[in-house]
């Protein structure tokens, strides 16, 4: 029934935007994107009512659900593997392509919306030809399906029990929330390319409207990446016990990427609205953001690269650099068309100016996000090439990335007044020397006795001094509401960079672990607490047997545990117990458990907290927008 | 000019910090940062969990006890493992340092140009 409802209206939807591509009136342009969202919503929704239903004549149900599986990781399944999430990617866009509509239309063509049917034709396309959340289960494996058909009206058979999640998915809620999130961000990045193509193809005016658009449609998918890759780092510490929450995992650098790429078209775009410069640029950024997005859609998906993330192989590889292709042509081939148009961007003549700052931001921003994407492809090239495999790991991120980030914390310092005019240094210094001197005492207070190096110190300096600097800007002049709403907005943003920064300056430089075994009821001396442990409780839920290990200090009790999913191969999941404080955590995970004796791992990790304050301050950033009604 | 002087006092303090409080990583600490965990996904042996790590740990400590030296120990993990045990690729392969700097230093003198000498 599912099956069969799930597989037409893909078909309606797919023939619906293909009738929508070739429209020409414009009276049915508003109505076939509504009913397009609709079919969306409802095929969502009839994926969730299959999973709850534990229909496992649906092969996608079948393999990544499971009866057992608590109500809310049966909701998340949904974009828990490849088909289900092209599902929601698919829903994003029609969402996208409905509020473009409403709010972003270019009035005197059809263009855009012509461009984005195709980009969801292309999508929407996948589900129908290649691999569709839907398809009936035509052969069974011994748990789960085998193989599976997506053509109506065939012959299901209906497998007894689901195979369940990827256990590492349903170990946490934040599982619920990270993926939608970064989804809506990515998804999003569609919305600016749409607008400077579309504007670019039929530009008749003179006028530099695509750079507004492209502008206000690239801060909300901006704000939902940066919540995307917050949620993931979060969800790495809370959930993998490792200790860490970002391993420079192929996954997370094609995520990064399109943030750098739309955070450096943030900037770009202000300059070329006063000062009609960058035009090339800033179209081959909003280029490159939709692309590297599709890029990173197909580095997760297809299975090229080892990753936590890399759940599943598929033919959706070629599939998308086919679209790459395609939209990548397009892209070219409506920009030479402009070339006459570019080729009028006024050069820059101030270096030490707002727009020599932002020039400057640009290039160690593009700059970082083609070392983060040299170093994710080049373990690939270079097993081509010989044959042989290498591992690109932090060392090549920090050596390279590391200072360029380093170098944008200090540009970011100047932010906060920078006028057209060149900056004089020696000025900025008078104005600013007592915030300079505080910001150095409370670097050498802060640090005094910690690990020092150069890195830390320049780092916690330039932080604190955009602190400094940001806080006492809010203070003089928020009340007097001067300045635009995007350039509070990008002040709330630095703040929360700079406080970023501070804490994963100090998490990098001095964290530390320690192993220690011992039996139960026995206690442990750790960074000068004292840790108390219990025996183990032993409990059996549905989907998973969960060994609990009760942890005390002086305050408060935590648990730190193994979790053993049934019905599958994986091993167990050791969740960690965190004693949280602003300055440091105590993160203890248990490394196994031999009657009633123990192994566990203790870390001291510094400064994550402060990482989360900063990034939650990072994504309020939107506040100012709201107050004029700009978003 | 006071807060000037007092800015130049709090820098030299600044500077001379790492003397006082140097870091201090220990070579074991070091080494299990670059090595890969193989049975596990894209972790190294400093963050696995996994008892295969552990073991991994302890033939690097033994190594270092014993005193070798880094290009030997990185030799004994390569030739076991291949050059994918190093995540630090640095180390045995220099293009990889050579190749996204040459990019990017490409790219930075491309946009300069267009920018400011062509006029």
């Amino acid at each position: 029934m599912i099956y069969n409802t799930g597989i037409i209206f893909s078909w309606i939807s797919f023939s619906l935007l293909i009738f929508l591509f070739f429209n020409k009136k414009n009276l049915y342009t508003e109505i076939l994107v509504r009913v397009n969202l609709f079919i969306q919503v409802f095929l969502f929704c009839l994926l969730e009512v299959g999973l709850f239903l534990n229909d496992f004549s649906l092969s996608y149900v079948a393999n990544y659900s499971a009866e057992s599986t608590p109500p809310l990781y049966k909701f998340a399944s949904l974009w828990g593997s490849l088909d289900g999430s092209i599902l929601l990617w698919n829903l994003c866009l029609s969402l996208f392509m409905y509020f473009y509509l409403k709010l972003y239309k270019d009035p005197s063509s059809n263009i855009d919306i012509k461009i984005f049917t195709l980009i969801m034709i292309f999508f929407v396309g996948y589900t129908v030809f290649s691999s569709s959340p839907f398809a009936g289960c035509i052969e069974l494996a011994t748990i789960g399906c085998s193989a599976s058909t997506i053509l109506p009206f065939a012959e299901l058979v209906t497998s007894n029990i689901g195979r369940g999640p990827n256990p590492l998915l349903q170990n946490h809620p934040l599982m619920a929330i990270h993926p939608p999130m970064l989804y809506i961000g990515y998804v999003g990045m569609t919305m600016p390319f749409v607008a400077a193509t579309s504007r670019l193809y039929s530009r008749k005016d003179k006028s530099n409207s695509w750079i507004e658009v492209a502008e206000k449609t690239t801060y909300i998918p901006w704000l939902f990446l940066t919540i995307g890759i917050t949620l993931g780092a979060a969800w790495s510490y809370e959930v993998l016990g490792w200790g860490g929450y970002w391993a420079w995992d192929p996954v997370e650098n094609v995520s990064f990427i399109p943030w750098l790429l739309a955070t450096a078209f943030l900037h770009s775009a202000k300059i070329q609205k006063t000062q009609n410069t960058l035009l090339n640029w800033n179209y081959i950024l909003v280029g490159l953001m939709f692309l590297s997005t599709l890029f990173g859609t197909f580095i997760t998906r297809s299975g090229v690269l080892i990753s936590v993330h890399a759940f599943s192989n598929g033919n959706i590889g070629t599939y998308l650099l086919f679209g790459m292709l395609i939209f990548g042509l397009i892209f070219i081939a409506i920009g030479s068309k402009n070339i006459e148009y570019f080729s009028k961007s006024k050069k820059i003549d101030n270096w030490f100016g707002k727009s020599g700052f932002f020039v400057f931001n640009n290039i160690f921003l593009f700059s970082s996000a083609l070392v983060i994407f040299i170093g994710t492809i080049f373990p690939l090239i270079y097993e081509t090439l010989y044959s042989r495999q290498i591992t690109v790991g932090r060392a090549y991120y920090d050596i390279l990335v590391g200072p360029l980030l380093l170098i944008l914390l200090g540009l970011m310092i100047f932010s906060v007044k920078l006028s057209i005019r060149n900056l004089n240094i020696q000025k900025w210094f008078n104005e600013n020397v007592i915030l300079i001197n505080i910001a150095l005492i409370v670097t050498i207070f802060t640090l005094f006795l910690l690990n020092n190096s150069y890195i830390l110190i320049i780092t916690a300096s330039f932080s604190f001094l955009l602190i400094f600097t940001t806080v006492s800007n809010f203070y003089k002049s928020f009340r007097l509401t001067k300045g635009s709403s995007s350039y509070w907005t990008g002040q709330i943003a630095h703040l929360g960079i700079g406080i970023f920064a501070l804490g994963i300056i100090l998490n990098v430089s001095q964290s530390f672990s320690t192993e220690i075994e011992l039996n139960s009821f026995q206690e442990f001396n750790f960074n000068n607490d004292t840790y108390f442990v219990y025996n183990t409780i032993e409990e059996s839920l549905p989907e998973k047997n969960v060994l609990k290990l009760p942890i005390s200090n002086s305050n408060q009790t935590k648990y730190t545990s193994l979790n053993i999913f049934k019905n599958s191969s994986q091993q167990a999941i050791s969740s960690p117990a965190v004693f949280r404080s602003i300055i440091n955590d105590i993160y203890i995970t248990v490394k196994f458990i031999n009657e009633d004796s123990y192994k566990l791992i203790v870390r001291n990790n510094y400064g994550v907290l402060i990482m989360w304050i900063g990034l939650l301050i990072t994504s309020l950033s939107f506040f100012p927008r709201l107050r004029k009604n700009e978003v | 000019m006071k807060s000037k002087f007092i800015t130049f006092l709090l820098i030299v303090i600044i500077i001379s910090m790492p003397f006082i409080s140097p870091s201090s990583e220990s070579r074991l600490e070091t080494w299990s940062k670059i090595l890969l965990c193989p049975v596990c996904q894209g972790e190294t042996i400093y963050d696995s969990p996994s008892e295969y790590a552990d073991d991994m740990k302890s033939i690097l400590k033994e190594q270092i006890d014993n005193g070798l030296t880094d290009s030997e120990i990185n030799a004994f993990w390569v030739e076991r493992y291949g050059e994918r045990i190093i995540t630090n690729p640095i180390n045995n392969n220099i293009e990889i340092l050579i190749v996204p700097l040459s990019v990017v230093l490409i790219f930075i003198s491309i946009f300069i140009r267009k920018l400011y000498v062509e006029k």
